[in-house]
């Protein structure tokens, strides 16, 4: 075990990191302070000065961060990093591990999930290791379409790629604490069968060189507990999706390596796209409760974060592979949807309070809590400090006009408030200079240099009307998490779908509102020295037609047409991402029901009950029988499968016994006692889309 | 041999009984029309001769009802598992027959009495695994110690009453507001 020498170098860094932020932050403070020197003060002063270190902070970390990476760039990565030992010289003769790859899906676009594991698979095949990994498909989807879908995917995998007792589906009845609470349950049946797991999202994709060397990574590095990969974000079609991955990669990179840098082995896990050892991982890293008194809000929503705190309190390491090529995920398709991610991100980061002071816990992973929980503390702070900055100056000019001589009483220290300003604007956009300097080496791959810096242009200013937007809600949220509004584990949308300017104008339209009533007040009130305020007011007035038009796939499109927004993997696609783009990718879309399909056709119903049969005829045998169920029964016959609620449909498809029963009933009552609906049903069975899926390889 | 004439509604239901068999062995994706229609007519032809003995029942339920107990037995014999529950038989038969493929190559097959070896081999080898074989093993949460914040915290809960807070809140901000207004007034 190699630990002694990168925790020797983390000290120095370490100490460096936090010394310039600390600087950063403390001039920033004072040049505040000194700017109203030799002025009135006002009460809503106190709230910006009360404000502003926590966010000063906040910025002056980034910047520290991006100038961590930029430096690392420039020496060519860091030495110390477990991807960068001396094991690599002789990597390939590092032996693999039984290795499983989970991928827990809610439900998920199923077709686009099993095109991932197909081009995994066969990427993994194409490496010759393939027999140290198996994949499992752990489901918690609550929806009877989703269920019967995923079995047919998960059958008809196996069928094409030959991969029977290698490609395994597993959906539970009860999905208990999430994400989490299925990677666990994934743990508990089968976790001693391997020494690693490498778990993915629903939308994450990782090419089979990329996993074979983080097993490698973790067999030539025993005292590593998680290595965190750094996903490319891909498969962008809305102008917002391609903006946001565009700004990723040019930008992720400089922050995820400075990171790296100073965190060095208490590094993040972002919950996928990362390898976990499994024994730790499951005697420390099951995650505590909550101490709050309500037994429903116990539950650790973020659990990434957490899990990386126990793996190093347990005294493994966790190591982010910035490098690692190869390993992709999705970014949500337009801005409600990101704003949904954010809602549940928002209540999760927020819980992770309770481990800022925990016992035990690193100083990096307090850290890593802490910056967490101030990217969403953040907008309402800043939020306050505007509003009271606006009342302040309101405030400063009355009494200038009021004052009988302002030139002497109230004239403000110019010198110290613009050297603040020139201050803030350097590290806002010195990290995304530095990230288009470390691009320009690449920059061919997005389109060219002068193409290149027109994104980079546009994309700023996207991120600058899209910036307060955010604010608002994100204060929103917070404010909704501390009344305690439950936030529920909803699926992420993944597909680009265009947003219904009705929806947005419904969504967005009190920002306009607002918008048009801070400008009004702040031109009434503060004149021409409200212009600092614009840019805000802008992005809220345009809320509604920006969310609208980043939604639009033709005009993410003309973009890509143009090499506008262009990123690597869009000039160059690697193979384990092709056809998971396209647009005819779901070969089950169909406008009607899905489940009832298990009901009737022979094949369906026959994997359905294959799936369901050891549970039901082992558990409750009673409820079989029970009067409710064949009430369900004799409803779901008579009135239809859009009779019955989600819930109804689910209980049903639980028993084996009941599924059987229904599909000898629905196929030999006469017309007069089925639902016209099952007839339909039963002259379209043969050509229903699943049953085409199934049979054809 | 003269048959004697149908009425009309007992046509209908016979050929209710005709549609729904159709429909029943399309399922099986055969890809064989014929074949399809060929099964249909021999199992109407059997129904209907039980059909004279006891015209109780209705003939879609007959029909349909005779169709299964066949495909049951069929695949209860060519699976050797006489023993197992009609459903089981039912969901290892049928996802037997689609993972051999052999009634897409040979749909004459179906429910051919007695089948070809190749098929009834194909059928008892076909075995789906959906998980390996578990391992159980616990994971259980370990102790954390969440240090001062949670003491404080809980004097809080122990002490904290809504109403009481909310009404506080109230009067403070109201005597701020007061003392606010007045003394810019008064300066």
């Amino acid at each position: 075990m190699n630990t002694s020498l990168p925790e020797t170098a983390a000290a120095p860094r370490r100490a460096f990191f936090a010394g310039a932020s600390i600087f950063l932050t403390a001039t920033g403070f004072v040049l505040l302070l000194r700017s109203y020197s030799g002025q009135p003060v006002f009460w809503p002063d106190y709230i910006v000065i009360a404000f502003f270190p926590f966010l000063f902070g906040q910025i002056s970390v980034g910047f520290i961060l991006a100038l961590f990476g930029f430096f690392d760039q420039l020496r060519g990565g860091d030495p110390l990093n477990v991807m960068r030992r001396p094991w690599r010289e002789k990597e390939e003769s590092v032996p693999l591990a039984a290795t499983a790859i989970v991928i827990p899906v809610y439900n998920e676009e199923v077709q686009r999930v099993s095109h991932g594991i197909a081009n995994m698979w066969r990427s993994l095949e194409q490496t010759g290791q393939i027999e140290h990994f198996d994949f499992y498909l752990c489901s918690d989807s609550n929806d009877a379409d989703h269920w019967i879908e995923e079995e047919c995917a998960w059958l008809h995998l196996c069928q094409k790629l030959n991969a029977f007792g290698k490609i395994f589906y597993r959906k539970r009845r009860h999905a208990i604490n999430g994400k989490s609470g299925n990677v666990a349950d994934f743990c508990r049946r089968w976790g001693k069968r391997y020494r690693y797991m490498i778990v993915l999202d629903a939308d994450s994709i990782m090419s089979g060189p990329a996993m074979v060397r983080l097993v490698r990574a973790m067999e030539a590095n025993p005292e590593v507990g998680i290595l965190q990969t750094q996903p490319r974000m891909v498969l962008g079609r809305s102008l917002f999706r391609r903006a946001l991955q565009f700004s990723n990669r040019i930008y992720g990179k400089v922050f995820t390596q400075g990171c790296s840098l100073a965190q060095m082995s208490s590094g993040s896990y972002w919950g996928h796209n990362a390898i976990i050892r499994i024994a730790p991982f499951m005697e420390y890293c099951d995650l505590p409760l909550l101490p709050v008194p309500n037994p429903g809000k116990r539950h650790v929503l973020s659990h990434d974060t957490v899990e990386a705190a126990l793996m190093q309190r347990a005294g493994y390491d966790v190591w982010i592979a910035y490098e690692e090529t190869g390993t992709y995920e999705e970014m949500p398709p337009n801005l409600t949807s990101l704003l949904k991610r954010d809602r549940r991100w928002c209540a999760g980061n927020l819980q992770h309070f309770w481990f800022l002071f925990a016992r035990n816990i690193q100083m990096g992973n307090r850290l890593q809590i802490w910056i967490g929980l101030m990217s969403y503390l953040c907008s309402p702070f800043w939020l306050m400090l505007l509003i009271a900055g606006s009342f302040g100056a309101y405030d400063r000019a009355r009494f200038l006009t009021f004052s009988a001589d302002p030139e002497d009483l109230g004239a403000p220290k110019n010198s110290d408030a613009l050297l603040l300003f020139i201050l803030t604007l350097i590290l806002l956009f010195v990290p995304r200079l530095l990230g288009i300097l470390s691009t320009l080496p690449s920059v061919r791959l997005f389109g060219g240099f002068s193409r290149f810096l027109l994104s980079a242009i546009l994309e700023t200013l996207l991120s600058v009307i899209i910036a307060p937007v955010l604010m608002l809600f994100h204060s929103l949220f917070v404010i909704l998490t501390l009344l305690g509004w439950q936030i529920s584990w909803t699926t992420q949308d993944r597909t680009d779908s265009n947003l219904p300017f009705s929806h947005c104008l419904t969504l967005y339209g009190w920002q306009s509102i607002l918008g048009i009533l801070g400008q009004t007040l702040a031109l009434f009130y503060l004149g021409l020295d409200s212009y600092w305020l614009m840019p805000i007011f802008a992005g809220w007035i345009l809320a509604p037609v920006t969310a609208w038009v980043t939604s639009w796939h033709s005009l993410g499109q003309k973009l890509r047409s143009h090499e506008l927004f262009l990123i690597p993997e869009e000039s160059q696609p690697p193979p384990e991402l092709q056809g998971l783009d396209d647009d005819g990718n779901s070969e089950t879309q169909s406008s009607s029901s899905l489940w009832p399909q298990a009901l009737l056709c022979p094949y369906i119903q026959a994997l359905h009950l294959s799936m369901v049969r050891l549970r039901s005829l082992s558990h409750n045998s009673e409820e079989k029988t029970a009067s409710s169920l064949i009430e369900l029964r004799e409803r779901l016959i008579r009135e239809g499968p859009s009779a019955l609620k989600p819930k109804e449909k689910l209980r049903l498809l639980w028993d084996a016994e009941t599924v059987f029963r229904l599909y000898q009933e629905l196929w030999s009552r006469p017309e007069t006692e089925l639902h016209p609906s099952w007839i339909q049903l039963q002259s379209e069975s043969s050509k229903n889309p699943l049953l085409t899926y199934l049979i054809t390889l | 041999m003269n048959t004697p004439p149908i009425s009309s509604d007992e046509q209908a239901t016979w050929n209710q009984a005709y549609d729904r068999l159709q429909n029943f062995f399309s399922t099986f994706a055969l890809g064989d029309h014929s074949q399809v229609s060929h099964l249909t007519l021999k199992l109407l032809d059997q129904v209907r001769e039980l059909h004279r003995q006891d015209s109780s029942c209705h003939p879609t339920t007959m029909a349909m009802e005779q169709a299964q107990k066949n495909l049951i037995e069929w695949l209860a014999a060519n699976l050797e598992a006489p023993d197992k529950a009609p459903s089981q038989i039912f969901a290892s038969g049928c996802i037997a027959l689609l993972l051999s493929r052999m009634l897409n190559a040979n749909p004459t097959a179906f429910l051919a009495c007695p089948p070809p070896d190749n098929l009834r081999h194909l059928l008892r080898q076909t075995l789906l695994v959906t998980g390996p074989d578990l391992k159980v093993s616990s994971m259980t949460p370990r102790h954390l110690d969440y240090g001062p914040m949670l003491a404080l915290a809980k004097q809080t809960w122990h002490r904290w009453n809504t109403k009481a807070a909310l009404i506080a809140l109230l009067f403070w901000t109201g005597v701020y507001f007061v003392f606010y207004w007045w003394l810019s007034d008064l300066l």
